[in-house]
Parts: structure tokens; C-alpha cells; sequence
């Protein structure tokens, strides 16, 4: 029996079962060189894998349009011709031949400073996989024919895996490799699966059919567990089983104080998905949508035409309110299509709302397609990083600007659109009473207001434990925050992590906080501690 | 042989999407198509190859085409090219 601790949740969950061990087969290529005579049986044989492939990538793309892609890529002439040429002029084996023609491609793309071409390096492998199983005349290991519950362990999953995934059976997985913001931990998340990632040296250590323990919540894991520790566990599991319970039975009851206010609990969301995934927690709405996830994983500045179908699916699921944020691109995150300048202090830098202005006509598109999803829902505009009265104003002016080319086009949207900001620059907690004036609602973010307001780096390990927003500093302008906003009568919100802490919300509701917003995940846990203050 | 010289519009550069457009635009030609990228010579019929070398936009490019309907494919891929690739 051992124990092994793992550092980070993909998603919660606890589970007990026998492991299946997704491995792939054997698929080193046989290095014998073949003569002239074989060459054409060799390109046939390439030839009818391919076909199948392409036939079997036909079915998956049906379910999945990202094997529409892989369609293109397994279709691609220099595929082809790599593969050719290698048999015939090399005169390597056809094994040989996909497996140094695959590696080249998937090297090129690896090698891309670009994220998303990085990713695409995967797809050309998945792609490579399937057509070397093919001419080895081997199968690969499918998911969709497991039959009984079992804890699925692998080095790592490609979306060709984890589309095969049957919830009622896979209760739990468990990777080598990945992060827990990759391609499988979201997955996982989506489909409520306890998951454990980037676990090394795991496989090493377990069997295929043998039991193993996991505690996805607490970061947990136990290979041949004896017992009394699967005892255990499986009492644990159906102590979490009944806490879930316990909590989704709150779900109806609307979240009041014992001083009797009415608390609104939002989510916060960066796709369509993910409203979907909250609406049964019985969420008052979005309190933030992330915007900039639409431009992140895109290989464009998405359209006016393409975002407004994105915001106006939202706004419809998220009848009682979405609130969707601005583009908040630079700091930490980039795009993939547009070259930013590398700048000394990116967090100072040129980000958010900075940039919105500056690039008008792109600001424009977005505003124009948020304000015609409001014909939908209740939909709120919240301007990111806001540090001065003109820029609001400015941001303000623009919104205007847009109403009157909607009108011109004879679309409708909500004439009396809420338009608000995020408060998480020192300057707009300074001007937070005049702000009030002109803002419809306040949302504080605290993630970087924490960091802006004390100067800590959260990212840097050495002064990481300074970093906090239980922080006297952060916690006066929370409360001074919410106070200018009530005095003006708009509603003040919160939508950084600390909205989502179950030790925060006391001290959030003494100071007057109306609404949390949080990732859907901790809803039930926020609720329960405001129901159940004494 | 033909050859044009073109310059990137769309705003993302010749990604996956564009990619496959003139890959898609490029393949019923008889004709070689080429895009000279500073010193690289791709193969506008891949869409690998295309992905592969990241064209941003403003890159300037030279477009060669040579076979039998070569000025036929070269008028196809410019248009092509400067109606921003289904962007």
C-alpha cells in the first residue's frame, strides 16, 4: 500500500474501483528497409489504412467538429507525399515512414512560438497514432467498449479519448501528464468525474484490474490499498455522496440572511458550457462573462455576426442577468493572432479597456453584438480596469455611439442597457464615490485588486503568503467600495476568487456585498454558509 | 510559369481556417502552386505545410504558379488571398 499526495484538483469527487489502464499498444515501428519489388504493396498498405482512418475521423467529426480538423490534417497531400517518398526513395517500410513523416510535421508545429499552433502538434499525433496502428495492423485501446465501473489511469487523454468517456461507468481518471486546465481536466469537470492530473510516475507503480483509492477533493491517492483504507474510503465516498446531497437540497431555498437580505449568488462563466453546468445549482444569473475566452480560442478577432450568437445563446439561458465583461486581454494573456509588444510590466501595461479604446472598431463589434443579445435577456455591460472618470465616460460615449448604428439598422436592443465596471485598480477605489455617479453597478475584482493594491506578485513563490485578501488594506477598500456604492443606490458585487471562499463570506456580508460571483463549483458552499450563519 | 507578389490581409494571418481556404482554393488546379515566404517555398495545396510557416498578416508574398492552367490559378489564389480567405 501506498500513499500519494498530488498537489492540484482537476475535478472533485471521490472514487473506488478497479483501475483500467489506458495505454496504448506497442507502436515502434519496425525499422526493416524493404527492396523495389515491395514498394508498391508497402503504399497500398498506407493507402488502406488511411482510408480507414479518414472513414473512422468521418464518424467522430459527426459528434465533434474538432476531427473536422483532423480530417483535413489525415487528408493532406504532403502527408501523403512524405510517406510516399520515404518508401520509395528511402526505401523504408511503411511503419517507418508514417511514424519519421508524422514526427517531422508534429516537430514543426511544437516548435511554433504560437500556443495554438503549439496544440496542433497533438492533432498531428492523434492523426499519426491512428494511421501507424492501422498499417501495424494493431487496435487501439477503446474507451467506449469498457463495461463495468472502473478508475480510468493514462499517461495522457486527446479529445479522441475523452469523446468516448461514458460517465456511468469511468468514475474516476487519473493522468501522468497535463495540467489542470487542459483538454482533459475540463472535460472531466464538465462531466462531474473525480480527476486527478500530472500525477508522475503513477503507472509504474499500479496494475491494470487491481483497486485503487482516490480522493480527487483532498488531493489523494492510494495504490494497493489493504482493507481497511478501501473500508475507508468507500465510507468517505458515501459521506461526500451525502454531503452533495445534503447541499443540492439548499439549491431551492433562496439565499437570505438572518438579517433577512436577499444575497444574489451569480456565476462566473467563460463559455456557454459552463452556464449550462450552473444553471442546476439554481444560479441568480452570470455575474461575469469572461469575453476574452471568444477571442483566446479563436484564430481571429471574432465578429460582431459570431459573437452575438455566443452572447445571445447566454442571454438566453442566463434569463435573470448576464453581465458580460469587455475584451480583458493583455497581462497575462494573449492572443494567438495578434503580436502584443513585449512590455516590462505587463500587469502596468497596455490591457483591458486600455486597448478596447485604442482599437475602437474592434471595441465596437463587441459592444454592438452585446447590445443586440440584450434583446434576449437581461444582459449588463461591465467595462475591466477602469482608472479614471473619462475613460468610463469614453467607454460610455462608445455604447452610445453603437446604439444609434443599431437603430440606423432597425435592431433592436435594451434602450436602458445597465453599463457598470469592475473595481480592481486603487484608483477606481479611490474614486469610487464619483464612479458611483455615473456607473450602474459596481463589480470588485479582487484577484487584481489584491495584487495591485498590496504590490505582490502572486505568481512569485517568495512573497506568494503576502498575498491575501484578508489583508487590512484590501479589506478597507472593499468596504469603502460598497458604501459609495450605496449611497448611490447601485448594487456592488464581487467576481474574484474570494467571492467563491467559504471562509470570506462573513466578513463579505458584514461589509454590505449584494451579489457573489463565483465558479459554479462553489455556489453550494457559499450558499450553505450564508443560510447557515449563526 | 507565373508569379504575382500579394500581401496578407486578414487580420490573423494565414491560420488554420485561411489555411484551409487556399488549400481548398489551391487543389483543383493541375498547376503547382507555390507561396514564396522570404526564403520558404510552401506547397499552397497543404494545409500542413500552409499552417506550418505562420504567415502574419502585412507579410508580403509571392505567389508562383506552373502547369497548364497556371494563369488561371494564379488569378483564383490571389483573389483568393486579397478577399482575406473567407475572413
Amino acid at each position: 500500500m501506498e500513499q500519494i499526495r498530488v498537489e492540484k484538483t482537476a475535478s472533485r469527487g471521490i472514487a473506488v474501483e478497479k483501475i483500467y489502464l489506458y495505454l496504448e499498444p506497442d507502436l515502434t515501428p519496425d525499422t526493416a528497409s524493404i527492396t523495389e519489388d515491395q514498394v508498391q504493396a508497402e503504399i497500398d498498405k498506407f493507402a488502406a489504412s488511411k482510408a480507414a482512418v479518414i472513414a473512422e475521423l468521418n464518424k467522430l467529426a459527426e459528434q465533434n467538429e474538432i476531427f473536422a480538423a483532423h480530417l483535413e490534417i489525415a487528408d493532406d497531400f504532403m502527408l501523403q507525399d512524405g510517406v510516399e517518398g520515404r518508401i520509395k526513395n528511402d526505401k523504408k517500410n511503411v511503419q517507418q515512414a508514417v511514424s519519421e513523416t508524422i514526427d517531422e510535421f508534429a516537430m514543426i508545429f511544437a516548435s511554433m512560438d504560437d500556443e495554438y499552433m503549439k496544440e496542433r502538434a497533438a492533432d498531428v499525433r492523434d492523426i499519426g497514432k491512428r494511421l501507424l496502428a492501422g498499417v501495424k495492423g494493431v487496435k487501439l485501446p477503446d474507451l467506449g467498449g469498457i463495461t463495468e465501473p472502473v478508475v480510468v489511469m493514462a499517461r495522457d487523454m486527446y479529445p479522441s479519448d475523452t469523446v468516448k468517456i461514458n460517465p456511468s461507468l469511468v468514475k474516476g481518471i487519473i493522468t501522468e501528464e497535463g495540467g489542470v486546465t487542459s483538454h482533459v481536466s475540463i472535460i472531466a469537470k464538465s462531466l462531474g468525474i473525480p480527476t486527478l492530473v500530472g500525477v508522475k510516475g503513477i503507472l509504474s507503480k499500479v496494475e491494470d484490474g487491481e483497486f485503487i483509492c482516490m480522493d480527487a477533493s483532498e488531493g489523494v491517492i492510494v495504490v494497493k490499498p489493504d482493507e481497511a483504507t478501501e473500508k475507508e474510503y468507500l465510507a468517505k465516498k458515501e459521506a461526500y455522496e451525502q454531503e452533495r446531497i445534503r447541499l443540492e437540497g439548499l439549491r431551492n431555498t433562496p439565499a437570505v440572511t438572518k438579517e433577512g437580505k436577499r444575497i444574489y449568488l451569480c456565476a462566473n462563466v467563460g463559455n456557454v458550457q459552463d452556464i449550462r453546468n450552473a444553471l442546476p445549482m439554481n444560479i441568480d444569473g452570470v455575474g461575469l462573462f469572461r469575453s476574452e475566452f471568444l477571442y483566446m480560442q479563436n484564430t481571429h478577432f471574432p465578429t460582431e455576426e459570431e459573437q452575438f450568437a455566443v452572447y445571445k445563446e447566454a442571454a438566453e439561458l442566463a434569463s435573470q442577468e448576464l453581465t458580460i465583461r469587455t475584451l480583458d486581454i493583455g497581462g497575462d494573456k494573449e492572443l494567438s493572432y495578434y503580436e502584443f509588444e513585449k512590455e516590462e510590466n505587463p500587469f502596468l501595461g497596455w490591457r483591458a479597456i486600455r486597448i478596447s479604446l485604442d482599437m475602437k472598431d474592434m471595441f465596437k463589434e463587441q459592444l454592438r453584438a452585446i447590445l443586440r443579445a440584450s434583446a434576449f435577456g437581461h444582459v449588463r455591460i461591465m467595462f475591466p480596469m477602469i482608472i479614471s472618470m473619462d475613460e468610463l465616460i469614453e467607454a460610455k460615449a462608445v455604447v452610445e455611439e453603437c446604439k444609434k448604428e443599431l437603430d440606423e439598422r432597425g435592431q433592436v436592443y435594451d434602450k436602458d442597457i445597465e453599463m457598470g465596471m469592475m473595481i480592481e485598480t486603487p484608483a477606481s477605489v479611490l474614486l469610487a464615490d464619483e464612479f458611483a455617479k455615473e456607473a450602474d453597478f459596481f463589480s470588485i475584482g479582487t484577484n487584481d485588486l489584491t495584487q495591485y493594491i498590496l504590490v505582490v506578485d502572486r505568481g512569485n513563490k517568495k512573497i506568494a503568503k503576502k498575498y491575501n485578501y484578508f489583508s487590512p488594506a484590501v479589506l478597507k477598500a472593499i468596504g469603502s467600495v460598497i458604501e459609495a456604492g450605496h449611497r448611490e443606490g447601485i448594487k456592488v458585487g464581487m467576481c474574484g476568487e474570494m467571492a467563491g471562499d467559504q471562509k470570506a463570506v462573513e466578513t463579505l456580508l458584514e461589509l454590505g456585498l449584494d451579489e457573489f460571483s463565483m465558479s459554479a463549483g462553489s455556489i453550494d458552499y457559499v450558499r450553505e454558509q450564508i443560510l447557515n450563519r449563526k | 510559369m507565373v508569379s504575382q507578389k500579394v500581401t496578407i490581409s486578414n487580420p490573423t494571418g494565414i491560420h488554420a481556417r485561411p489555411a484551409a481556404t487556399l488549400a481548398k482554393t489551391a487543389a483543383p488546379f493541375k498547376s503547382n502552386v507555390i507561396l514564396v515566404v522570404g526564403e520558404k517555398r510552401l506547397q499552397a495545396k497543404s494545409v500542413l505545410n500552409l499552417m506550418s510557416a505562420a504567415i502574419k498578416c502585412g507579410t508580403e508574398i509571392t505567389v508562383e504558379c506552373d502547369g497548364e492552367d497556371e494563369a488561371e490559378a494564379l488569378k483564383t489564389v490571389i483573389d483568393a488571398i486579397e478577399s482575406g480567405l473567407g475572413e
